[in-house]
């Protein structure tokens, strides 16, 4: 017996390194993927979709939606991001080069999700971008601020920063000034990150294609381009 | 009075065998100790890597840097997550420290090879931190440390040795 116990105590340390990296990878997967049919997908939840009550209890996020693409398009794809995040920053490009690529068959979402207090500007990013958003330049202040991530990440104060990209694409920045603090840029935030968590968002960026989390490891620009593919094949209702 | 001739502790062969056997004592509480150390390793390495796999952002308390660590391209070796690397480089080190604690020499010399290139490795990673990403993640930093008192561990056992 006492031969075999160093085996043993190996075996339990294996059993239990195993069980733990599965048991965790569940429960990850459970709390971050919604039902399939928890997106908004208008033309496409129907009535007939048994997972319509799902849709109509998760929170719909801040209308209307920051989208790019046509609302009917058979693809339909919700980002939840934090400006601050390095991978969301990442992801930017891919998601830059699949609306190219794909057109019109593809609609694009974006949902506030600043990750606070992890992230220190997260939430004045997105203030920022809400705030241009007010005046029809949320993509604008989106692309500049997904871009100069590194530029002002570590600055001490991200205000004039900000502002300066205000004035880069064209904004009224004083009435800029007066959104950053308007209870409409507030609500909206407060909305994208209700949804988040009623569908389960831990973390960013957490992407969602018709109702499906993407799974991380599936956001390299060939993988990514192969899940829409793949969406797009599929026969809609 | 004729003295016990039998009695151990006067006898050089059995002195001799008392400091052979706690020699193996410190050993075998040095081997355990390793082990400890690198079951403290993996569970860093696991939290890690379930944090990579499932794409969650991994949140610094001590340190701002985690994401920039993490989602730097250091973070991956071949396509595989770092910390999948340093989990299955630390379940070897607890192996083997288990297997040496109960008296297979080999498994210690083997130990001493795997934690001296784990100890190369730790210090190419450190540098990556500090001087090429320029932040830090307090969860590798941990793993760091840990690497550190393995090497520390295997020391001892090997000046013991000699």
């Amino acid at each position: 017996m006492k031969r075999l116990l160093p085996f043993i105590i190996i075996l339990a340390v294996l059993a239990a390194a195993v069980g733990t990296v599965l048991y965790m990878k569940r429960s990850a997967t459970q709390a971050s993927t919604p039902a399939p049919s928890a997106m908004p997908r208008p033309s496409v939840v129907a009535s007939s979709d048994p997972g319509a009550d799902v849709v109509a209890s998760s929170d719909p996020g801040a209308d209307p939606p920051h989208a790019l693409g046509p609302p009917d398009a058979p693809a339909q794809l919700e980002e939840f991001g934090d400006f601050e995040c390095p991978p969301c920053g990442l992801v930017h490009p891919i998601l830059q080069t699949m609306e190219k690529e794909f057109g019109a068959r593809l609609r694009i979402i974006f949902r506030e999700f600043p990750l606070t207090p992890t992230h220190q500007h997260a939430l004045a990013a997105a203030h920022a971008a809400e705030s241009a958003g007010m005046q029809g330049k949320f993509w604008e202040m989106h692309d500049l601020l997904y871009e100069n991530q590194k530029a002002w990440h570590d600055a001490f104060d991200v205000r004039p920063i900000f502002e300066d990209y205000a004035k880069r694409i064209g904004l009224d920045v004083e009435r800029y000034k007066l959104d950053l603090a308007s209870e409409v840029v507030e609500r909206r935030i407060f909305l994208d990150m209700k949804r988040g968590h009623s569908v389960g968002v831990k973390g960013t960026p957490t992407i969602f294609l018709n109702g499906r989390e993407v799974p991380f490891e599936s956001l390299p620009a060939d993988k990514l381009r192969e899940v829409i593919k793949a969406e797009l094949s599929r026969p809609h209702p | 009075m004729i003295k016990n001739h039998a009695e151990p502790v006067s006898s050089p062969l059995a002195s001799a065998g008392k400091n052979f056997s706690q020699s193996q004592r410190r050993r075998t509480v040095l081997y355990a100790a390793a082990g400890l150390f690198s079951l403290l390793g993996l569970a860093d390495s696991i939290y890690l890597t379930i944090q990579h796999i499932t794409g969650q952002s991994v949140r610094c308390t001590i340190v701002a840097g985690c994401s920039e660590v993490l989602s730097s391209s250091y973070a991956t070796f071949g396509g595989i997550p770092l910390a999948m690397i340093g989990a299955a480089a630390y379940f070897c080190v607890f192996s083997l420290s288990t297997l040496a604690a109960f008296g297979y020499r080999s498994a210690g010399h083997l130990m001493t090879l795997v934690v001296g290139l784990m100890f190369v490795v730790t210090l190419w990673l450190f540098y990556l931190q500090a001087f090429v990403i320029r932040h830090f993640c307090q969860f590798c930093l941990l793993s760091a440390a840990t690497t550190v008192l393995l090497s520390v561990v295997v020391i001892l056992i090997w000046r013991m040795r000699r």
